[in-house]
């Protein structure tokens, strides 16, 4: 089981404000895009005996995880981005987008380890049981469809894989794979797609 | 004469020097705001994205550009057969809007990536070395220089790798003759992965073109080599020897660099000068 570490900006941002104006530019009429948050993600995967939850070497890799974050500057600016980091044995079953919201999940289609940050993370913080640093990004997204749900389908068509110049924002399929979550998604799920090899070009959705 | 727009998108950073490369060959260059009415933008015979940081990557490198108005109006033009040329973040917008390379017109079927290379991520600037294919966007891109001349060019980029998920398109790309110009050893042997390969791009590819060989996406930087003026005294090879030559001698330095062919070759499809030679 990994731990996750979760970043956004505390001050505004301007990345999620462009996607906010130019998104709100494609969707069709009677839909509304009210919001939208960019998150970085960073799974700790760990290795060995730390892989079993609430075994003592779990237990030591969150903590000195916990502590690396904290003290460290490679992973959080707290001048400007906020963070919460999602131990293993605290995680729970699954991953549940913010109130209102669902959410694009993106990775790169190649590696996703960060061995630069993994090899910075040892050199610095010492960690035992750490196999691998993976990076991903997720938009969430509070959208309104005509009818008043939460029109995800539409939303995702709009502005999720660029097909065209008028249709696609927030994901290019040709570098980039993504995975939609649209409400409860189990972490196994999660950890799966962001350590796959190389997965397919096509959507993979929940 | 021939007129040429050069879009300036927020951002952006290199229009003046690519305006001014495209005056020295006899082109008139105007640079144009993103948000010129339609009817302007028809205007001209050709168009140049230039290279910077338009809309500051946000999203990705050339993702908000390409929904621009004025590119869906360069779209349109491009169909009409007018020359477009995207140089590093140029390319950028042209392959997140699906002029470049077209197979089924109008797709994004390709994208700009992060630069892969080992033990090293993210922007990356160096000299690199590329050679002109055949395909057909020679006629409009490449005719000034033999073909199959290598020449070198300065690179600024972090996303630089062209990749695309779908096999058809790179068989298409290959067969076709599309990846127009490629990364090469400095000697013209086939690249062989870093340093040759700066970024990892598929097929090696440093620019490629349309079918219709009328729009290049193309990320090395000629603008910046323009002149001989701007190849560094410790290249390596015929243009770092002609470089170090000229020293004190104003006339060579302002005479043609590497990065002239693809002025040059511009100015002879569009009837606004007669190339002055092949390049070395």
């Amino acid at each position: 089981m990994s731990s996750v570490l979760l970043i956004r900006l505390k001050i505004p941002d301007l990345t999620a404000l462009t996607a906010l104006d130019a998104g709100r530019a494609l969707l069709p009429a009677g839909q509304e895009l009210m919001r939208l948050v960019r998150e970085e993600v960073v799974l700790f995967e760990p290795a060995g005996e730390s892989r079993a939850p609430g075994s003592a070497a779990a237990r030591e890799l969150d903590a000195g995880l916990l502590k690396a974050v904290e003290t460290s500057n490679f992973f959080v600016n707290p001048n400007k981005e906020r963070y919460r980091l999602i131990a293993a044995s605290e995680r729970g079953e699954a991953w549940t987008p913010p109130e209102g919201s669902w959410g694009i999940l993106t990775r790169p289609r190649g590696d996703t380890r960060d061995a630069g940050l993994l090899e910075r993370l040892q050199r610095e913080h010492p960690l035992a049981g750490l196999s691998a640093i993976r990076r991903g990004r997720v938009w969430w997204l509070w959208t309104r469809g005509a009818d008043g749900s939460a029109g995800r389908e539409g939303a995702l068509e709009a502005l999720g894989p660029v097909e065209h110049a008028g249709r696609g924002l927030l994901v290019n399929p040709h570098s980039e794979s993504w995975l939609v979550l649209p409400g409860p998604i189990p972490w196994t799920r999660i950890e799966t797609f962001l350590a796959a090899p190389e997965p397919a070009a096509a959507a993979t959705t929940t | 004469m021939a007129r040429a727009a050069v879009i300036q998108i927020p951002g952006v950073n290199c229009e003046y020097e690519s305006a001014r490369a495209l005056e020295r060959v006899g082109i008139e260059a105007s640079i144009l705001r993103f948000n010129e009415p339609a009817s302007v933008l028809s205007e001209f015979d050709a168009y140049l994205l230039p290279g910077g940081f338009a809309f500051q990557d946000r999203i990705r490198a050339g993702a908000v550009a390409a929904k621009l108005p004025a590119v869906e109006r360069i779209a349109a033009e491009s169909e009409r057969g007018k020359i477009v040329v995207g140089i590093c973040n140029g390319a950028q917008v042209l392959v997140e809007a699906g002029l470049v390379p077209g197979i089924r017109p109008g797709r994004v079927e390709l994208a700009l990536a992060p630069n892969k290379a080992p033990r090293r991520q993210g922007y990356l600037c160096r000299w690199i070395w590329v050679r002109a294919e055949e395909g057909p966007g020679r006629d409009a891109f490449t005719a000034a220089l033999e073909p199959g001349a290598v020449v070198p060019l300065p690179m600024a980029h972090g996303e630089g790798r062209f990749e695309t998920a779908d096999p058809d398109v790179r068989r298409a790309i290959e067969s076709e003759g599309l990846a127009l110009l490629r990364y090469v050893a400095p000697g013209g042997a086939p690249a062989r992965g870093w340093p040759d390969d700066p970024n990892g791009a598929m097929l090696h590819a440093a620019g490629i073109t349309n079918r219709g060989g009328n729009v290049l996406a193309f990320m090395p930087h000629p603008e910046r080599a323009n002149a001989l003026k701007h190849v560094p005294l410790d290249l390596p090879g015929t243009w770092g020897e002609a470089r170090r030559r000229a020293v004190g001698t104003w006339e060579a330095l302002e005479g043609d660099g590497p990065g002239a062919f693809l002025f040059r070759s511009l100015a002879a499809r569009l009837g606004a000068a007669t190339p002055a030679g092949r390049s070395r």
